[in-house]
């Protein structure tokens, strides 16, 4: 770009921020108001016309009352919510690392395997793999639920662990092929002469030099996995499988309304997401677009 | 890629064999078996085994009052949110394909809506119009643009039009990287090409941008329409078509929200699987191509 001189430089910069100040607030001022609103008094929170934009004295009473006595606000409002969110954190935190560690573990196996071993069959069965992205999940959840039932999967977080796995295998596999192929080819090349068994190959050599691949598989599905809402909705019936988004699903059009108590519900909810798209978002944004952006 | 010795045949077999087992057992086997189904009567809220009925569910379906219903207004949704957040996910590519210092910081808060569940984006936006003491009342009637709050969620025919903003804004992030993406492969050669010519800038727009954007917007759609037309979380937690209490909204009843009333409400397993397989068929096409392409990445790249 050439040098532009520093008046027009300065009415261009001008502009943009302005125009990123729209965007942002777009983007961000309801992120910004379910924040607030978990950390203001009842009081504050239902003032009308004029809002209170910020609590004058910020509190996390809410989320004390959230996972200690609860705010009453369940099954007509006389259930404390402790319960209900400790374990749906709990289910959410063990169902979404256990997927994200199955997935990186099968996905990394097999990414290697398509990237690098020629057999017949390896373009059926990647095919095979990828044909059930595009496919809308009903199709299999309908019977599926019949047999999680006859399986007793069902309302256990194994059987939502072995779905959740299920769905994150294509495009995971799908990234890690693509990324153990880009490896240059001749440091196996020695390790085979020497006698290397494909299994210490894929140990010792391949998992190293694809850890950054593995953590952003891990890191997709983990993502994938915490935010989904559909499948523990059908596959889970109580607070010992019920994760999160299923928990504050529940929250919401309860007889009493309880806004303070439901955003912080919510915030505890995307805190994980949030703060993985704040650190990782180049790990994330690959996998995210399946692949349509480098 | 070399040749495999037969020693390597057990370790392709136990590499791939839990993933083909997985995604057999749970995706395809059931989904075949739910075919199965459709093709029956069965409905677990009449106590009469469930008979071969061939394809009436079909018929019933595509001469239900309902089904038509529900499948326009999940196109509804579809045609307001795909044009918008194309539009703004456009725009703001646009804005980030400039160079200002923060430019990184302003990419990774503008992501932030579509990395997070979408469940909590329909209760978000619920709160934020609330009408009693939602922020968007508030807001406006501090900009004098309201004098006297309003129910935003109230009148049916405006959820649905709610329901495609919240989408827009759980969505628009992924159109923008996609474009994003295309716009920073463009080089900046063909730019100063055009400038040389006397192009301003809607000309450049128009004769670089747009043309050479085409695929990325091509991908970006086919992609956005699969996961608009299959609507769920937010129109259940936003205009709570559930809730705990159960009762689903009819004024935002789309697809997938018909087929869980169907089967998980209704019973009527049978019908329920038959309009799974019409959805699917209704996305597969648009859905197919994007395999397509992927599949062929992968597999040459």
């Amino acid at each position: 770009m050439t040098r532009l001189r520093s008046r027009p430089r300065m009415i261009r910069l001008m502009f943009i921020y302005l125009a990123v100040a729209v965007t942002l607030f777009w983007a961000l001022a309801p992120i910004y108001w379910v924040m607030v609103s978990s950390i203001s008094t009842r009081a504050e929170l239902y003032t009308a016309p004029k809002k209170v934009w910020f609590p004058a004295s910020p509190t996390l009473q809410n989320y004390q009352d959230l996972f200690t006595t609860g705010p009453k606000y369940r099954a007509g409002g006389f259930l404390p919510t402790a319960d209900l969110m400790s374990r749906g954190m709990r289910n959410s935190i063990v169902a979404s690392t256990a997927t994200a560690a199955l997935v990186t573990l099968l996905a990394t196996g097999a990414g290697y395997v398509f990237a690098r071993l020629r057999f017949r069959g390896n373009q059926i069965a990647f095919f095979y793999l990828m044909l059930m992205m595009p496919l809308p999940i009903w199709v299999s959840l309908v019977e599926l639920y019949f047999m999680f039932s006859r399986l007793e999967l069902m309302d256990t977080l194994v059987g939502l662990i072995l779905i959740l796995t299920t769905l994150a295998l294509p495009i995971s596999t799908w990234l890690m092929t693509t990324y153990i192929r880009d490896i240059p080819i001749e440091i196996e090349d020695a390790a085979l002469v020497d006698g290397c068994s494909r299994w210490r190959l894929l140990v010792s050599i391949i998992m190293p030099l694809a850890r950054p691949g593995m953590v952003a598989v891990f890191l997709v599905a983990l993502l994938m996995a915490w935010n989904n809402f559909l499948i523990p909705l059908i596959f889970t019936r109580t607070s010992a499988s019920q994760p999160m988004t299923v928990v504050l699903s529940l929250f919401i059009g309860q007889y009493e309304v309880a806004w303070e108590a439901m955003s912080a519900a919510a915030v505890v909810t995307m805190v994980p997401p949030f703060l993985m798209a704040l650190f990782f978002q180049r790990y994330l944004v690959r996998g995210l677009t399946l692949g349509a952006v480098k | 890629m070399r040749r495999v010795l037969s020693h390597d045949a057990v370790f392709i077999i136990l590499v791939l064999l839990p993933i083909i087992v997985l995604v057999t057992l749970f995706i395809y086997y059931p989904a075949a078996s739910t075919f199965q189904t459709s093709l029956t009567s069965e409905n677990l809220r009449i106590r009469r085994p469930a008979e071969f009925i061939g394809l009436k569910n079909y018929n019933f379906l595509l001469h239900d009052a309902e089904f038509w219903e529900v499948t326009r207004r999940s196109l509804v949704v579809v045609l307001l949110t795909l044009p918008l957040e194309m539009l703004i996910g456009f725009l703001v590519a646009l804005l980030l394909n400039e160079r200002f210092p923060g430019r990184g910081i302003v990419r990774t808060l503008v992501i932030l809506p579509w990395m997070m569940p979408p469940v909590v984006n329909g209760f978000l936006w619920g709160w934020l119009l609330n009408g009693e003491y939602g922020a968007l009342n508030g807001f406006l009637y501090e900009l004098g643009l309201i004098n006297q709050y309003r129910y935003w969620l109230r009148a049916p025919e405006t959820q649905i039009v709610w329901v495609a903003v919240v989408q827009t804004w759980t969505r628009f992030a992924f159109p923008m990287i996609i474009l994003l993406a295309g716009l920073q492969s463009i080089p900046d050669e063909l730019y100063d090409a055009a400038k040389v010519d006397g192009a301003g800038v809607w000309a450049r727009l128009r004769a670089v941008t747009f043309p050479l954007l085409l695929p990325s917007f091509a991908v970006a759609l086919v992609i956005e329409f699969t996961t608009t037309f299959q609507i769920f979380d937010v129109v259940w937690t936003l205009t709570s078509s559930g809730g705990a209490g159960g009762t689903i909204n009819p004024f935002t009843k789309t697809l997938m929200i018909f087929n869980y009333e169907l089967v998980f409400r209704d019973l009527r397993i049978g019908r329920g699987a038959a309009l799974s397989y019409i959805i699917l068929l209704m996305s597969l096409a648009v859905g197919m191509i994007v395999v397509w392409r992927i599949y062929r990445q992968g597999i040459r790249e």
